[in-house]
């Protein structure tokens, strides 16, 4: 929508009183709009796709998962915690159990029937109107446009929920010479199938989890493989001591080691598996456990000590035929994958400096708060050192409970709000110095994120419901 | 936060689950039964499920693993409060909508645990021991059969009698209700004598006690009741409510109480109720 085709305030807009606009049905979207159903807030969803499953839906527009793909955190901390997955699943499911996960949970709790699907949400800001939200803040207007091209329609809630994901805008570095590269050129985000190595000469470039699953599967499939890494990354087993290894990690958080104790046991076993990374012609890695998000491939190390996977540093331009390296040596490729991650886009706001957006990158409190309005709302903009779905819930139960909070008592939940926008910018590390911050922007400590959500559901539930004195809120993240 | 819980996850057992269906939908949540401390989905199989399901609602009976027809009798040892959750959300999530939850005496524990993480339409809880840990019931039963008493505290299962569990049964089929009982875990027993973490419940929560009931002392339902912020209805017969010859009048209560707290939005989450979907709200529109 441009900005003469603003809509004309009560022009044909479709009134929700005291409802939440939720935009995205990955699980950061279906676990907000389930919780504010549960909390007794009335909530329509909106998303682009054909179905629930945002990413695991497989060929879905911004889906990224490629055929092949399987968890790379294991079941008990990723799945909802109010919502496992069935037992008959294995320690790592693939994107098919995943999307039939994610469409159980939508039929179970009846948040399916609250979106409107093949529905793109073109416009989002607050509305030109006298009448405040429930939940304090502005009113919001958010212009759908149904099936691609048909006509737009605009709703007026009481609140917005962003669920819109965070991992499917492709970003591609700039390298000299890529112009002239005469093979074929494509992103992670185009990858979908080992079909599309067979019989050629690949290189990948990103050592994300995306790249190093990329580059197993070009082992097995395609002519040649290099795998060319900015900086050396630990990467970690799928299984250590016979368990999957993140349930041996939050065994070492269970049993409350600090840090170094538990990047000490980290290295010992790494020493046990893997070794010497510069026997395998890697680098060592440069920087401690904890400061990179995780790479968990038990795949790599095996393909490059069969020869299958040539490792390289940086390039440093392209040519015609292929690439030279940042150490003077060249190869002959002709297929280039960058799995060079995924950028943020807010593009549907009106107003980007309601999530503070600088540099393409939100600043809101807690990751999910936005500075300027109390009733909007980020889930999913968090990249965890573990599985993702159990902070999806604790992130749209928070929501739910400001939110309830909001409605009945708004100088309390102005006054927790504050708090919250306030300390935007606190990163929740763990105690780790995460490097190279532009990829980690989103980067959290599992267990120290939840902790600080725990501490705000806490203060929300106790502001609602008073306790006896000297009781306290027991509740568990 | 519960970091055990994801670092050592329960491996899965086939769990047993029992269902009647009621003859027409009347949108009503399901009510899943949760059985006690060695009892099955039998249990409540025997009268009320099919109680239940007259009364329009879907009936599940589950049974823990190590019990009734559920897989894992040779493993049962291992079992403790967070396996038996960990069972109980297995089920909760197999079924097609939010259930209510009716839990029977020791697993008042699991399901405390369950409906505090889990938006539940409602819980009843049928002689629940406390949180809390149970102390007179000990006693009591300490005083009354000690050397049995004594077998539990080694690790034996606890042993009941026709006159612990029914006030007013006939003897064979007393007989016959106490033969299907089995065994528990040892851990499982440990866990209904220390207290446990209280974690908030958000669902409307009813708790019954039985008048005759041998096994929990009323100071025990009292506290019980207390953790919960309410106090017990009690209703007529012995600790095993649904094989008692008062069956029918003690469902008759705890569904009652359902059909005013557990069903006042269906089976659909409150906010759900208070604005028809969105594709609803732009029907006749273009598409
Ligand atoms: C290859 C790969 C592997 C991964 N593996 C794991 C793993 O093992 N464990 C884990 O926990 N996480 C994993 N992740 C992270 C993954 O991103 C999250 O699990 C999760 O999918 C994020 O959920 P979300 O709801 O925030 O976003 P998404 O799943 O991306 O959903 C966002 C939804 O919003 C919709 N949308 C966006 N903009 C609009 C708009 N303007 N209008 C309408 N709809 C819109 C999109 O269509 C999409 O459906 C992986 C990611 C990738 C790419």
């Amino acid at each position: 929508m441009t900005a003469a085709g603003r809509p004309n305030p009560n022009d044909g807009i479709v009134d929700r009183p005291g409802a939440v606009a939720v935009i995205g049905a990955g699980p950061h979207g279906i676990s907000a709009l389930k919780s504010l159903l549960a909390h007794g807030i009335p909530a329509d969803g909106f998303d682009r796709a054909d179905g629930v499953g945002g990413n695991w839906r497989f060929g879905a527009p911004t889906s990224r998962v490629y055929e092949s793909t399987h968890l790379i955190s294991s079941k008990p901390f990723t799945q909802f915690p109010d919502f496992p997955m069935p037992d008959s699943y294995p320690d790592y499911p693939s994107h098919r159990h995943v999307l039939t996960y994610f469409e159980r949970y939508a039929q179970h709790f009846g948040v399916g029937e609250r979106y409107l699907f093949d529905t793109e949400v073109v416009d989002v800001r607050a509305a030109d109107s006298t009448t405040g939200s429930a939940f304090g803040g502005p009113r919001w207007d958010v212009t759908i446009r149904r099936s691609g091209t048909g006509p737009e329609v605009t709703l007026r809630y009481d609140a917005v929920v962003l669920a819109n994901g965070h991992n499917w805008f492709p970003k591609t570095p700039h390298y000299p010479g890529l112009e002239s590269f005469a093979g074929e050129v494509l992103h992670s985000a185009d990858y979908k199938s080992a079909d599309q190595l067979r019989g050629r000469r690949v290189l990948v470039v990103g050592a994300g989890n995306t790249g190093c699953d990329i580059a197993v599967e070009s082992a097995q499939n395609a002519d040649a493989t290099y795998h060319s890494t900015r900086r050396a990354y630990w990467y970690n087993p799928k299984y250590a001591l016979g368990r999957p290894s993140d349930q041996v990690a939050d065994r070492l958080l269970a049993l409350r080691l600090p840090i170094r104790v538990r990047r000490g046991l980290y290295s010992l076993m790494h020493k046990a598996i893997v070794g010497d990374y510069t026997r395998y012609g890697l680098r060592h890695p440069d920087h401690a456990f904890y400061e990179t998000h995780p790479v968990v491939n038990q795949n790599l190390i095996y393909y490059i000590g069969h020869g299958d996977i040539e490792p390289r540093g940086d390039v440093d331009t392209f040519d015609a035929d292929g690439a030279t390296f940042a150490d003077g040596s060249r190869i002959d490729v002709d297929l280039v994958i960058f799995a060079t991650g995924y950028l943020a886009r807010f593009d549907f706001l009106a107003d980007p400096a309601v999530l503070d957006i600088r540099d393409g990158k939100p600043h809101l409190g807690l990751q999910m708060a936005s500075p300027t309005h109390p009733n909007l709302w980020l889930s999913g903009l968090i990249q965890p050192d573990s599985g993702q779905w159990a902070i999806a819930h604790w992130q749209a139960e928070t929501i739910a409970e400001f939110l309830s909070l909001a409605a009945h008592d708004p100088t309390r939940a102005g006054a927790i709000h504050r708090d919250i926008v306030q300390a935007t910018g606190h990163r929740f590390s763990g105690g780790a110095d995460y490097k190279d911050s532009t990829r980690h922007y989103y980067e959290i400590a599992h267990q120290d994120y939840l902790l600080a959500l725990q501490e705000v559901l806490a203060t929300l539930r106790g502001a609602r419901d008073p306790l006896p004195r000297g009781t306290t809120v027991g509740l568990r993240v | 936060m519960r970091p055990w819980e994801w670092a050592f996850p329960p491996r899965g057992e086939h769990l047993e689950v029992i269902a009647a269906q009621p003859a027409t939908d009347h949108g009503h949540p399901p009510i899943l039964f949760v059985p006690g401390l060695g009892h099955g989905a039998w249990c409540y199989a025997e009268h009320w499920l099919g109680a239940t399901a007259e009364r329009g609602y879907p009936a599940y009976a589950m049974s823990f693993r190590g019990h009734g027809g559920s897989g894992g009798h040779t493993r049962l040892g291992r079992a403790t409060t967070r396996t038996y959750l960990h069972d109980l959300m297995q089920v909760i999530a197999s079924l097609p909508a939010p259930p209510v939850l009716v839990a029977h005496s020791m697993a008042a524990l699991p399901a405390r645990l369950a409906l505090a993480r889990y938006p539940a339409p409602a819980g009843v809880l049928l002689a629940p021991v406390p949180a809390g840990g149970l102390r007179q019931s000990l006693t009591n039963q300490f005083r009354r059969r000690p050397a049995a008493t004594m077998r539990t505290l080694v690790g034996g299962t606890a042993e009941f009698t026709a006159v612990d569990l029914f006030a007013d049964l006939d003897a064979a089929t007393a007989a016959r209700h106490l033969s299907r009982l089995g065994r528990e875990s040892p851990l499982a027993q440990y866990e209904l004598m220390v207290p446990h973490r209280i974690e908030p419940i958000d669902s409307p929560v009813l708790v019954v006690g039985a008048e005759a009931d041998r096994v929990l002392a009323p100071a025990d339902l009292d506290r019980a009741a207390a953790e919960l912020h309410t106090s017990a209805v009690m209703v007529p017969g012995g600790h095993d409510m649904m094989l008692d010859r008062s069956w029918g009048e003690v469902l008759t209560t705890v569904l009652d109480w359902i059909d005013l707290h557990g069903t006042a939005a269906g089976a659909a989450l409150p906010g759900a109720t208070k604005l028809p979907p969105v594709a609803q709200a732009l029907e006749g529109r273009p598409p």
